[in-house]
C-alpha cells in the first residue's frame, strides 16, 4: 500500500526537491503550518520586472509527500504571472484528491490515488497554502 | 488461596493471544501500537455499555420513572467502582469528565478562585503534553501569574532539585505534572514532586493519561490533590475520564461548567451550586461512557497476572532493537518503559515510516504528539511512536523493528 503512495518519481523528488532553500523566519513571503504533525513551510518569491514569478524558495520541514509537492509547485510555477498562479492552484486543487491530475501536469500524476491516504492530502496542499499567502500579501487582498 | 496464587505464579507465562481474543476488532487484520493515542475495547465493555443502550437508558437523577433510576444506579454504581479502583475516600472526590483534558481545564480554570494573583507561581514540567500545558498557560496569563518549567535532566528525567529551588522562592502556588509521559515513556517519581511541593504549600495536579493503563493508581499513596485521566486509554470508550480531587478542596473550588444538574437553587439573578462532584458536572451526563469504564476497570482488575510485565517487556525490546539500528534515536532511556517508545530515523519524517508501517499493518503515532515544547527541548521536530498493550505480541515488535528497517531502504 505504502509502496503505492511512494513512486520512484516522488522519493526522486522527496531527495532533491527544486527550489529547496534557506528563508529564514521573517524573511518569507508565505508560510503554513500542518498543526496536525507540526511541519511547516516557508517559501520566498523573487518576482521579474515583467512581473513574473522567477524563482521560488523553499525551507520546509516536512515529509516524502510535502517535499515532492513543494518541488513539483516550484518547478511548474517558475515563469507565472500572478493571475496565472492562481489558475495553476485552483487546477491543482481541483485535482489532487478529486479527479486526479492528467497527462499534461507530468509528474503531479504522482498524487493519483492519494486519496486512499486522506491523512497525506494535507501534505500535498502544505506548499500551496503558502502560495497563497504569498500572493495575497503580494496582490495585498485576500488569499 | 495461597495455592491459586502460586499456580498463578508457576504458570506466569503471560499469553497475549487470550486477550486478543476478547476484542472484536481484532478480527480485522492490525498490529494495533497506537495504544497511547486510544486502546481497544474488550468484548465485556463493549457488551455493557450495549446492554445500558438497550435495556437502561434514561437521564439521571432528573427522572423518577424507573428506567431513570437504573440509568441513575448504573451511573452511581461506576463512580463507586472509579472510587475503589483509585483508592479515593468518598465517591463523591469522583468527577466524570469526557477526558483528561475537560479535567484539567476545570482545575486550572477555578485558579482565579483559588487565591491565585499577579507574581504567583503555577509550575509544569517540559514533559508536558499540550493537554496539560496550554490550560495552565491560558490561566497564569490571565491572573497575571508565571508559568514555570520543570527542566529535563539530560536523560529526560525531571529536574527535582530545580523544582526545589524554585519552590524555596515562595511563589509557587500550582503544580501541574505529568505521571509517564506519552512520549518518554517511564513513570515520574510524582510523589516525591508531590512531598516537595506540599512543603511549600502548593497543590499538585497529576496527569495520569498515560498511567491509567498500566500503573496501580492509588490517590492517597501518591498524595496528589487532583488527578486527571481519560477513559479511552484504558480500554474504556472515548468521552468519558475521570477528575479526582481532595474532597476539601473541591468543596471550596468553583465550577467551570454551568448549567443543569450542577445548581443548588436558581433564581432569576442569582444561583447556588450542588455539592461536589455534581457541581463540576453541568449538563446530562455520559452514563454509557461511564458504565464502559467501570466495566473497563473491572476487565483491568482481572487481567491475568505478567499482564504488566508483558507490555513493559514489549516497549524494552522495541526500545532496544530500535536502538541498535543505525541511524535511529529512541528518546528516553532505553530500559525504562511502562508502555511504549518514541522515536526519529535519520532523513526520513516520521510521516513516512508510519506510512510505510501502515503499509505493512502496523498502525502507529507520527508526528509532535501533542508535546511540542518537549520535542522542541529534545530537539527534534517530529517523532514516531509505538506503544503497548497487553494483546500485543513480541511478533509485532519483530514486525515493527523490520518496518522500520524497510522505511530507511526506501527512503535511503
Ligand atoms: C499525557 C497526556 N495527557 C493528556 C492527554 C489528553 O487526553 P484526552 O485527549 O483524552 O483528553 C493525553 C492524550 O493523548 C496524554 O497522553
Amino acid at each position: 500500500m505504502s509502496e503505492q503512495l511512494y513512486q520512484r518519481i516522488m522519493l526522486e523528488h522527496a531527495r532533491n526537491p527544486h527550489g529547496a532553500g534557506k528563508v529564514p523566519r521573517g524573511t518569507e513571503d508565505g508560510e503554513a503550518l500542518n498543526s496536525a504533525c507540526g511541519d511547516d513551510i516557508r517559501i520566498a518569491l523573487q518576482w521579474g520586472a515583467d512581473g513574473r514569478l522567477e524563482k521560488m524558495t523553499h525551507e520546509l520541514q516536512g515529509c516524502a509527500v510535502s517535499k515532492a509537492s513543494a518541488s513539483l509547485a516550484s518547478q511548474k510555477l517558475a515563469g507565472l504571472t500572478t493571475a496565472e498562479i492562481r489558475e495553476v492552484a485552483a487546477g491543482f486543487h481541483a485535482r489532487l484528491g478529486q479527479t486526479g491530475f492528467e497527462k499534461e501536469w507530468g509528474d503531479f500524476q504522482m498524487f493519483n490515488g492519494i486519496e486512499k491516504f486522506p491523512a497525506r492530502i494535507h501534505c500535498a496542499r502544505l506548499v500551496w497554502q503558502a502560495v497563497a499567502q504569498a500572493l495575497a500579501k503580494r496582490e495585498g487582498g485576500a488569499p | 488461596m495461597p495455592s491459586e496464587f502460586t499456580s498463578q505464579k508457576e504458570t506466569a507465562l503471560f499469553q497475549p493471544e487470550h486477550v486478543r481474543r476478547q476484542f472484536p476488532i481484532f478480527e480485522r487484520e492490525v498490529a494495533w501500537l497506537d495504544n497511547a493515542a486510544t486502546t481497544q475495547r474488550p468484548e465485556r465493555v463493549l457488551r455493557a455499555m450495549d446492554e445500558f443502550n438497550r435495556r437502561h437508558n434514561a437521564n439521571t437523577r432528573r427522572s423518577v420513572h424507573r428506567l431513570g433510576a437504573e440509568a441513575t444506579a448504573a451511573y452511581e454504581g461506576a463512580r463507586e467502582v472509579v472510587a475503589r479502583f483509585i483508592g479515593a475516600e468518598s465517591p463523591a472526590e469522583v468527577i466524570f469528565t469526557p477526558g483528561t483534558t475537560v479535567g484539567i481545564n476545570i482545575v486550572a480554570n477555578s485558579l482565579a478562585h483559588g487565591g491565585i494573583g499577579p507574581g504567583d507561581e503555577v509550575w509544569i514540567s517540559a514533559q508536558e503534553h499540550h493537554g496539560n500545558w496550554v490550560p495552565w498557560l491560558k490561566a497564569t496569563q490571565t491572573l497575571g501569574a508565571h508559568l514555570r518549567i520543570i527542566p529535563l535532566l539530560p536523560d529526560g528525567h525531571l529536574d527535582l532539585a530545580r523544582f526545589q529551588e524554585g519552590l524555596a522562592g515562595g511563589r509557587v502556588r500550582w503544580v501541574a505534572l505529568t505521571w509517564v509521559s506519552n512520549v518518554l515513556g517511564f513513570e515520574n517519581d510524582v510523589r516525591a514532586f508531590c512531598a516537595a511541593a506540599h512543603g511549600a504549600g502548593a497543590r499538585v495536579l497529576v496527569d495520569a493519561a498515560q498511567a491509567a493503563a498500566h500503573v496501580p493508581m492509588d490517590v492517597r499513596e501518591l498524595d496528589c490533590d487532583f488527578l486527571a485521566f481519560s477513559g479511552h486509554k484504558m480500554y474504556g470508550p472515548m468521552g468519558i475520564g475521570v477528575l479526582w480531587g481532595r474532597a476539601e478542596l473541591l468543596a471550596q473550588m468553583e465550577p467551570f461548567i454551568l448549567g443543569g444538574e450542577m445548581i443548588g437553587r436558581v433564581e432569576e439573578q442569582a444561583a447556588t451550586w450542588a455539592e461536589p462532584p455534581y457541581r463540576f458536572e453541568g449538563g446530562t451526563p455520559n452514563v454509557m461512557g461511564a458504565v464502559g469504564l467501570g466495566e473497563a476497570m473491572g476487565w483491568l482488575e482481572n487481567l491475568p497476572a505478567g499482564a504488566h510485565e508483558h507490555v513493559s517487556a514489549l516497549a524494552r525490546e522495541a526500545a532496544q532493537t530500535l536502538a541498535e539500528l543505525p541511524g535511529v534515536r529512541i528518546l528516553g532511556p532505553a530500559m525504562e518503559r511502562v508502555s511504549l517508545v518514541s522515536f526519529c530515523v535519520d532523513g526520513v519524517h516520521a510521516h513516512d515510516v508510519a506510512q510505510v508501517l501502515d503499509g505493512r499493518g502496523i498502525a502507529v503515532r507520527a508526528g509532535h504528539m501533542c508535546a511540542q515544547p518537549l520535542l522542541r527541548r529534545l530537539g527534534v521536530e517530529s517523532a514516531v511512536r509505538a506503544s503497548f498493550a497487553p494483546y500485543n505480541t513480541m511478533d509485532e515488535v519483530n514486525a515493527l523493528v523490520e518496518g522500520v528497517r524497510a522505511a530507511q531502504e526506501l527512503f535511503a
